[in-house]
């Protein structure tokens, strides 16, 4: 039994509800135990902004609330995966891990450097195994054609992720999407940004990220895209909805988070266990050529 | 508000703080400054400056060796980076820009220039230890899926905020 600290982030678990209840669910079926843990606090990632030392002192908070339980953690936001690797990475520095365990003192708290940080497609390639997702395969998904999209938190750092994947040609969600029976596509702009994280400071330049993507995806004949971050999940289907009513664009693709594609050929019922219901750009369509029709 | 000199502008050596790179330098997380020869790989890789060509990380780290301190830290293109860390994914010196940029920010955000949505957020997390509001609606919709409720942590992420010295931090002031 593969057993994780499971680290929500702030927004799947307030605004992206289906990502985890997807997650979960997977989870549970993949025989890998989420410990909840009640200390855990924001990663600290857009702290940096203004404080790369408060980004440091939350995310070391959190690695140390889930060694002191003896767990590793299971992220289901790249972002956070990203932070939290990062400053493993730094916190191997003797001098900064002790200047951090300092200010930690105060919640009696110390960081002793040997928790592990792992995206949940990472756990899943890991840990569970392309050879034993596909075994475990229920429902026919080798209709779809679906575009991977990776999110750059969940590369990079690369020295942050022990070489994991390749950030320049990536293969883990390509690897993913196949175990379940769909076509990953491949498309030009594959690595391209989705730039949630500038989207509070400009939209415009969100936007403009996001409708590259869509454009290039728009011709290549696909049900849809699937996303492992919320945040990327949030500008490529609340954004692709904006930039369709702003220029008249309708692009018309549905955005999946991994666990839910995974949870559909893993005979998951679409509403109750993977949310699908909530995914504001309908899967009519999609969930039609997987052998589920009508309302869900 | 004008960004960086136009083309053909001179550069007023009076006008330039030679301190300045040696000021940034002293953290640690841009020690790798000198290391940066201007081969501007970062800048062809980065997915803002084909949006906004005015947004280079070879133009920034070359502004920092030059002097420029008023013009980088009240830029609000230092703002813009959306972390995507392709600048020094493949920079064929090694050079960390994004911590370079993040010290930049830490700078400017220290001299008043800080944008509020990022003060928001810290005052947010010091609320309820995420940057979103935990109000009994979300208590309920979480409840009706099944999941477990979240707890507020704000007061311990405020302790480690105000130990770092953002508690106090004020937003930029609109004009």
């Amino acid at each position: 039994m593969n057993k994780y600290a499971v680290f929500l982030g702030c927004t799947a678990p307030t605004q992206v509800i289906q990502y985890e209840l997807s997650s979960r669910w997977v989870c549970n079926q993949l025989g890998i135990e989420l410990v909840d843990i009640d200390d855990f606090v924001c990663c600290g990632i857009n702290l940096v902004n203004l404080s790369q030392e408060a980004g440091l002192l939350l995310a070391a908070m959190n690695l140390a609330n889930a060694e002191a339980r003896g767990l590793d953690i299971l992220t289901i936001c790249a972002a956070c995966a990203g932070h939290l690797a990062e400053a493993v990475e730094r916190l191997k520095n003797p001098e900064t891990r002790d200047k951090v365990n300092n200010k930690l003192k105060t919640m009696e708290l110390e960081y002793k450097g040997s928790t592990q940080v792992k995206h949940i497609s990472r756990v899943l390639y890991e840990d569970v195994g392309i050879d034993e997702i596909k075994r475990k395969i229920k429902r026919d998904l080798s209709n779809l054609r679906v575009a991977p999209h990776y999110g750059c938190h969940y590369l990079k750092p690369e020295s942050a992720f022990e070489g994991f994947d390749d950030p320049d040609n990536p293969k883990t969600l390509h690897q993913l999407i196949s175990a379940t029976g769909a076509l990953p596509v491949q498309y030009e702009t594959l690595n391209l940004c989705c730039g949630g994280k500038s989207f509070p400071i400009t939209k415009e330049l969100a936007s403009s990220l996001v409708q590259k993507k869509l454009d290039n995806l728009k011709n290549k004949k696909i049900d849809g895209l699937v996303v492992q971050c919320q945040t990327c999940y949030l500008m490529y289907n609340d954004r692709q909805k904006a930039i369709g009513e702003q220029f008249k664009l309708p692009y018309d693709i549905p955005v999946l988070l991994y666990p839910q594609l995974l949870g559909l050929a893993l005979a998951g019922d679409p509403k109750k266990d993977l949310g699908l219901d909530l995914n504001a750009i309908p899967l009519n369509n999609l969930l039609a050529k997987v052998g589920i029709n009508g309302k869900i | 508000m004008r960004q960086h000199k136009s083309k053909g502008e001179t550069i007023e050596v009076a006008e330039l703080d030679t301190d300045f790179k040696s000021e940034v330098m002293k953290h640690e997380e841009a020690q790798g400054l000198n290391a940066c020869f201007a081969c501007g790989t970062c800048t062809a890789g980065c997915p803002v400056h084909e949006i906004f060509p005015e947004y280079s990380p070879r133009k920034l780290a070359k502004m920092v060796k030059l002097g420029m301190r008023k013009e980088v830290l009240r830029s609000s293109y230092i703002w813009y980076c959306v972390t995507c860390h392709n600048c020094e994914q493949r920079c064929p010196q090694n050079v960390k820009f994004f911590n370079i940029l993040n010290v930049l920010k830490n700078m400017a955000a220290k001299e008043g220039y800080a944008p509020s949505p990022w003060v928001e957020q810290t005052q947010q997390i010091m609320q309820t230890g995420l940057i979103f509001p935990l109000d009994e609606a979300l208590a309920k919709r979480r409840e009706s899926f099944s999941l477990p409720a979240l707890r507020s942590n704000g007061k311990k992420a405020k302790i480690l905020i105000g130990l770092a010295g953002l508690d106090k931090i004020k937003a930029k002031r609109q004009r």
